[in-house]
């Protein structure tokens, strides 16, 4: 029979009872490999992540190699249009190593032939030192480095440094400044901004326009020549936004040769010197007084006596002697009216005035040689009526810039600054006076170029107006007879000013065609003249007709003769 | 005896290790290439520094000035030489024969002496 039974018949053996410790031994085991799976589950997790997901605090170990990029210790400093006023090139320094030198008497005498200028006896006394560097001359040109590489003297070598090099040599001097052997700035904008240009790769712009600036210094260096004064400076500002375009300021100096450079040229007299202005002043004066509305352009003021005062005789230079109207005053630049126009106005009220167009601080503009201004310890009568025509303050001729500015744009003052804008930026300011007196300045500026005393500043089809300037030095504690500051501040194109042009010649002497004379409107305001008429086309200025009688009615001032008298319409 | 699959992964893992070593050498060489045409472009990049420069240098104003004034004979621009563009003339109408149909520019030619603006006009009598 068959029985049914299953073809492998599960043993049922009786199995002997596991001991207690076998399974304990098993249960551990089992814990044990849970344990060990959970760790490679997570480390399998991990691994996924890390290669397939980047997290932030990753370090990047992939190398990336970047853009070339040209890397120089310092920025370059570039003007307006983007013209290279300073850069750092690289250069080869040549060292020696004397313990490696094996003929020192002709290695000099090789390299006297290579570099005409070397001190043989004292390179030979250096290369017989026994030292293992020695400086034998730095920044040599490329060609001084293949001469000397092609001698092959062993013992000599080269080390990469770089040097500061001005393409413009001296055009732009004073305010680019100069840096030391080792890259330092030591003067002008390379020192105000020397953090900055070693810091920073983008170049410097400066409002710097280096066309002005050389038409600015070709004048002006022609009227030193002419009439042998000792010095001059020269500013072009943009009177909308405060942006200087040109400074210049004579004897310079060539940035390219810091060690050469003489001491009297380093003086920076458009920002660094204050002088006693003179009559450029006025504008002030006049301004204060009219917008105060104490005066109208229809008043005047008794100008047939000097006045006395304490022990002083205030007197006018071109005396008329009569009853002036406040544009002749301003025409005729009178002492006496100006005087008795500021008294009018107070001592208080023309010291506010000063204040709020910047003649009583340091100019801000972004260099270190900036002059503080010399202000009388106590303002009395006297220093009022002085001040009033420009003297017993002396300022620098960047602060006159900047407040006349002030005086013609509409009444609005704008820091100066020797940065460019950006493009499309709007230079806010400060309100100082109204937009009518404002028009009213404008409008004396342009009668003292067509009537006044500025006629030489006249540049055809630029409607140019401005203020003479003449004062005589002050040398300790008195005037120096003979020794003048001559200046003129003029601005174009008066129907809607857009810059101010100033020049100033220190210590000037009359010449025969001046007959003699060497103040500020036959010395200076030619200069201004020729400056503009240069500068205009370059800056684009559009050329007007002068004569045309919309400028001409836009200009026009009544002008007052007689006190209570009969008017008459000046037509220029 | 080797299983099969033992084989399989052995020929993989080769073939995985010798590919990295071709891959490893393939980068490194690309980078010695990069790096080369790195050290190419700094030279050339220094090379227009200089240049740049010397441009700079050659275009100083006061040299610019002195060269047109002795090759070119040319004078800084004044005032009466310049003019607005709204009163540069357009072709009179009608007054020139075959103008009108030729629209070339060497067929320009300049405006009758009645057909000058007034600003024009003044600076023509000047000279």
């Amino acid at each position: 029979m068959i029985s049914r039974q299953p073809l492998f018949p599960k043993q049922r053996r009786r199995e002997p009872p596991v001991p207690a410790r076998v399974e304990t031994g098993r249960s551990r085991l089992l814990i044990t490999g849970a344990l060990f799976s959970a760790a490679f589950l997570v480390v399998t997790g991990r691994l996924i992540g890390v290669t397939m997901f980047v997290e932030k605090s990753q370090p990047q170990y992939s190398r990336t190699v970047g853009k070339a990029a040209l890397k120089t210790g310092r920025a370059n400093i570039v003007d307006r249009n983007g013209n290279l006023l300073a850069t750092s090139l690289k250069t080869a320094s040549l060292f020696a190593n004397p313990r490696v030198m094996l003929d020192a008497r002709e290695a000099v005498n090789k390299l006297a032939a290579v570099l005409p200028d070397l001190n043989s006896r004292l390179t030979y006394e250096k290369l017989t030192q026994d030292r293992s560097f020695i400086w034998l001359r730095r920044h040599l040109t490329p060609r001084q480095k293949y001469e000397v590489n092609k001698l092959g003297i062993p013992g000599l070598d080269f080390r990469d440094e770089e040097r500061r090099v001005y393409p413009s040599a001296a055009l732009a001097s004073h305010i680019l400044g100069h840096t030391d052997i080792d890259n330092r700035g030591l003067a002008g904008v390379e020192r105000h901004f020397n953090q900055k240009l070693r810091e920073s790769r983008t170049p410097l712009k400066l409002s710097i326009d280096i066309r002005v600036q050389h038409a600015m210094r070709k004048e002006l260096a022609a009227a030193v020549r002419e009439f042998r004064g000792i010095g001059a400076a020269g500013i072009v500002m943009d009177i909308r936004n405060g942006e200087v375009i040109s400074i210049v300021s004579l004897p310079d100096f060539d940035p390219n040769r810091p060690s050469n450079i003489q001491p009297d040229t380093r003086f920076n007299r458009a920002t660094l010197g204050v002088y006693e202005m003179g009559s450029t002043f006025k504008i002030f004066t006049t301004a204060m007084a009219l917008d105060t509305g104490r005066i109208s352009m229809r008043d005047g003021y008794d100008a047939t006596h000097p006045i006395r005062i304490a022990r002083f005789v205030i007197r006018d230079y071109h005396a008329k002697r009569r009853w002036l109207s406040v544009p002749e005053i301003f025409m005729y630049s009178s002492n006496i009216g100006s005087a008795k126009m500021a008294l009018d106005v107070g001592i208080a009220g023309q010291r506010a005035f000063l204040q709020k167009v910047g003649i009583l601080h340091p100019s801000p503009v972004e260099i270190s040689e900036v002059g503080a201004p010399l202000i009388p310890p106590r303002w009395r009568k006297i220093n009022a009526i002085t001040i009033s025509y420009g003297h017993g303050l002396s300022i620098s001729p960047m602060q006159l810039v900047a407040g006349v500015g002030s005086m013609i744009n509409g009444g609005i003052y704008h820091a100066p600054t020797f940065l460019k804008k950006p493009s499309g930026s709007k230079s806010i300011g400060r309100r100082v006076i109204s937009a009518k007196t404002s028009d009213q300045i404008k409008r004396l500026f342009r009668l003292v170029v067509t009537k006044g005393t500025g006629s030489k500043a006249a540049a055809d089809g630029y409607l140019v107006g401005g203020k003479t300037g003449t004062s005589e030095k002050v040398v300790g504690r008195h005037y120096k007879k003979k020794a003048l500051i001559s200046s003129f501040i003029g601005a174009f194109p008066m129907n809607a000013p857009r810059y101010v042009v100033f020049a100033m010649i220190d210590e000037p002497s009359g010449t025969k065609k001046t007959f003699s004379y060497a103040t500020g409107g036959w010395v200076a305001a030619p200069v201004v003249g020729k400056v503009i008429a240069r500068i205009g086309p370059l800056l684009g200025v559009r050329a007007i007709d002068e004569k045309a009688p919309e400028i001409v009615r836009e200009m026009a001032i009544d002008i007052v003769t007689k006190k209570e008298g009969k008017r008459r319409l000046a037509s220029f | 005896m080797i299983k099969r699959a033992t084989l399989i992964w052995m020929f993989l893992a080769t073939a995985a290790g010798i590919g990295l070593f071709v891959l490893k050498y393939k980068v490194k060489s690309m980078e010695g290439q990069l790096a080369a045409i790195h050290g190419k472009t700094l030279e050339n990049l220094e090379a227009v520094h200089v240049l740049k420069a010397e441009w700079s240098y050659l275009n100083q104003p006061a040299r610019l000035e002195d060269l047109g004034r002795r090759l070119l004979n040319l004078e800084p621009v004044k005032a009466t030489q310049t003019i607005d563009i709204e009163d540069i003339p357009f072709r009179p109408v009608g007054a020139s024969n075959g103008a009108a149909r030729n629209s070339s520019l060497t067929n320009v030619r300049p405006p009758a002496a009645d057909q000058v603006p007034p600003l024009f006009a003044k600076i023509r009598r000047k000279q």
